[in-house]
């Protein structure tokens, strides 16, 4: 039962890891938190419905079942991209040296409109998630591991060490950090922070439509009140691992998975979210910024 | 300029006077009964069939020439499924001149909204809500056309107790007034030799069941109940197959939705449920299905229910020859009324007399009755 609480909180965690990432990078360059982020990851989720719907009336009869992740990832890859673009562009730009309220507000009503444009235009009914994968999975002893949560554990293992990559070794990246340890002095050396602004948003929007994707598949239900509770989790996670920083929110974001998984599974779930908020608590007492929130060097 | 302006005023104020008291004549000819559930938000599709329901049956007495003489105008209310808009909603109608209530839905709002139609001395009949606490508070003018959680509980606990001979239990439920009440009657009436392993609440809104099942799993029941709504019943029973959990799963009447099966997907063969008998297996319901699916599509499982508590609601005030809420009532306790489910009778709460629960099981994606008629 332990290693099966383990993989249950792993799964959950590597999700909200993944969307804690956008925050956390967000917030390493322009201190705004980008409260429309858990916004994205749910117009991810809806977005994987309907280019499943595109994928069946192309394709009829299931002869090739990878063509469908392909569709569907590189539609989300598309566009939610695009939205955390446009989000930035009509919401934040306007407001950037507005001081730190201004934005803060707007993202908030930017994740009220979001929510309830989808509610509008796609109903407020829960939508079932196409079935994208097997329900064998493996077994090992008494642990069960299905192919949902593979595909989660290994997709975001392997995002995260990609992202990991852009930031510390190619020249964006390097302009990512430089942006976020001193905004004034990049633009003094050249570098242009709008540019850096767009591909922040831009990655940290992918990242949570593919979370929105495999939450989505995970769970095979969506519903448009889905960004704000992974939205609030992610945070906290951002938070937890010290906001502004990318391998703290990894951090972040599996810790509250595990905590969750093995709070609900050990003590009882009716208590679920307040035993990530007591570590929480527990943690800003003694560590006010975070597990990692103290190397500002690597903060993005 | 300012004797003007008073004349005015005076005469303006005579008018409206004039207006209302006139306004008063031709409403005293027409009898205001309301259909009161939540009309938008999550449950709307629920309020959608019973207030259809009920415009049938209004519709129906009305072309017969209404009641007592008089026309039948059926009102629409909206409690958006939350306690509040049907405390409110509850006084705007008794403030309008109802007569009586088809309605709520929800246990949480008709037990609250109750309070306000019996001090109004209105009658009250709700189609949906099974939760004990709405007629066991002595309420004199307070129905239901549907069944109790306890008959609910009972019926489920003896399929469980005679049919699949369990022996250990897992009780999961949502916290809700219906949800736990549920799941706290089932447990109340199993055997005592059947051990419950694990009695737990679960939020509502939450997608995420793997670690309480995976605690169920290690705990090795042969039955998992669980007493709530199907968003999360089907996630439940998706994900405690998706862990090999291979135990019975079994649930009441909120789980009772197409909606279930679309969400648990392979995952909802088999489950168990309670719920009424199906319509179609009801002699007396043919002719409704057949003018309900003409004019609105196919029926709701609430359509039938609310149909009949205004079936009664109409006949009743024919039978005391007058729309005083109190009388009505008496009524109502104490005659038996031919309706489309057949014969309904109530007792002294205001419960019907016969439990009207048998169990279901999902077959090929279907949702198919293992007995004909309740037991």
């Amino acid at each position: 039962m332990f290693f099966q609480q383990l993989i249950n909180g792993l799964t959950l965690g590597c999700i909200y890891a993944l969307i804690a990432l956008g925050y956390t990078m967000v917030y390493g360059i322009l201190q705004l938190i980008n409260f429309a982020h858990g916004e994205i990851y749910m117009l991810g989720a809806y977005l994987g419905v309907i280019a499943w719907g595109w994928a069946t009336s192309l394709f009829s009869q299931n002869e090739v079942i990878g063509l469908e992740f392909l569709i569907i990832f590189s539609a989300v890859l598309l566009f939610t991209p695009l939205w955390g673009i446009a989000i930035e562009r009509f919401a934040y730009r306007p407001l950037r040296y507005a001081g730190r309220l201004s934005p803060l507000i707007s993202a908030l009503g930017m994740s009220i409109f979001l929510q309830n444009f989808v509610m509008l235009t796609q109903g407020a009914r829960e939508k079932v998630f196409p079935r994208l994968f097997g329900s064998s999975g493996i077994t090992l002893g008494a642990v069960h591991i299905s192919p949902v949560q593979l595909t989660i554990l290994c997709g975001s293992v392997i995002l995260m060490g990609l992202l990991h990559l852009l930031v510390t070794r190619t020249r964006i990246g390097t302009a990512m950090r430089a942006t976020a340890q001193d905004r004034q002095m990049a633009q003094l050396c050249g570098i242009n922070i709008n540019n850096v602004i767009t591909v922040t948003f831009a990655i940290g929007s992918g990242l949570a439509g593919i979370a929105g994707v495999m939450v989505g598949a995970y769970y095979g239900m969506i519903n448009f009140y889905i960004g704000y509770q992974a939205g609030l989790k992610a945070f906290t996670a951002a938070v937890l691992g010290g906001i502004g920083n990318i391998p703290g929110a990894m951090a972040g974001g599996i810790i509250i998975g595990v905590v969750e998984a093995f709070g609900a599974g050990y003590i009882s779930s009716e208590y679920k979210d307040v035993y990530v908020f007591i570590i929480l608590l527990i943690l800003l007492i003694f560590r006010p910024g975070g597990i990692l929130g103290e190397r500002v060097a690597e903060r993005v | 300029m300012k004797l003007v302006r008073y004349l005015l005023g005076i005469i303006g104020a005579i008018t409206l006077v004039l207006l209302v008291s006139g306004g008063c004549r031709p409403k005293q000819e027409i009898i205001k009964i309301a259909a009161v559930a939540p009309m938008t938000g999550e449950s709307a599709k629920m309020g959608e069939d019973i207030s259809r329901a009920a415009q049938l049956a209004v519709d129906e007495w009305n072309s017969k020439g209404g009641v007592l003489g008089r026309k039948i105008e059926l009102l629409i209310g909206d409690d958006r499924a939350d306690p509040k808009d049907a405390v409110s909603v509850a006084s705007r109608m008794v403030s309008q001149g109802v007569v009586a209530i088809v309605g709520h839905y929800n246990s949480s709002c008709t037990i609250p909204a109750s309070n306000i139609y019996n001090e109004a001395g209105i009658v009250m009949i709700t189609p949906a809500s099974t939760n004990p606490m709405v007629t066991d508070r002595g309420y004199r003018t307070i129905f239901r056309t549907c069944g109790r959680d306890d008959q609910q509980g009972k019926v489920e606990a003896e399929f469980a107790t005679n049919e699949l001979k369990v022996k250990r239990v897992a009780i999961l439920h949502d916290k809700t007034t219906y949800g736990q009440g549920l799941a706290d009657e089932f447990r109340k009436n199993l055997w005592s030799e059947i051990e419950v392993v694990l009695y737990e609440g679960v939020a509502r809104g939450d997608k995420d069941f793997t670690a309480i099942l995976t605690r169920v799993k290690s705990l090795q029941p042969d039955l998992l109940m669980f007493g709530g709504l199907y968003p999360e019943g089907g996630l439940i029973a998706k994900q405690m197959r998706e862990l090999g959990l291979k135990c019975h799963f079994l649930s009441g009447d909120g789980v009772f939705d197409p909606e279930f099966i679309r969400i648990a997907g392979p995952a909802a063969e088999g489950a168990y449920l309670s719920y009424a008998p199906s319509p179609q297996d009801i002699p007396t319901a043919q002719n409704f299905l057949k003018t309900y699916s003409e004019r609105w599509g196919e029926p709701g499982p609430y359509s039938l229910f609310a149909y009949d508590a205004t079936q009664v609601i109409l006949k009743a005030i024919e039978l005391a020859g007058t729309t005083e809420g109190r009388k009505v009532a008496e009524i109502i306790h104490s005659h038996p009324f031919e309706v489309a489910a057949g014969t309904i009778a109530f007792d002294q709460k205001g419960d019907p007399v016969k439990a009207p629960y048998i169990m279901w099981q999902v077959k090929n994606g279907q949702l198919i009755p293992l007995s004909p008629s309740p037991s």
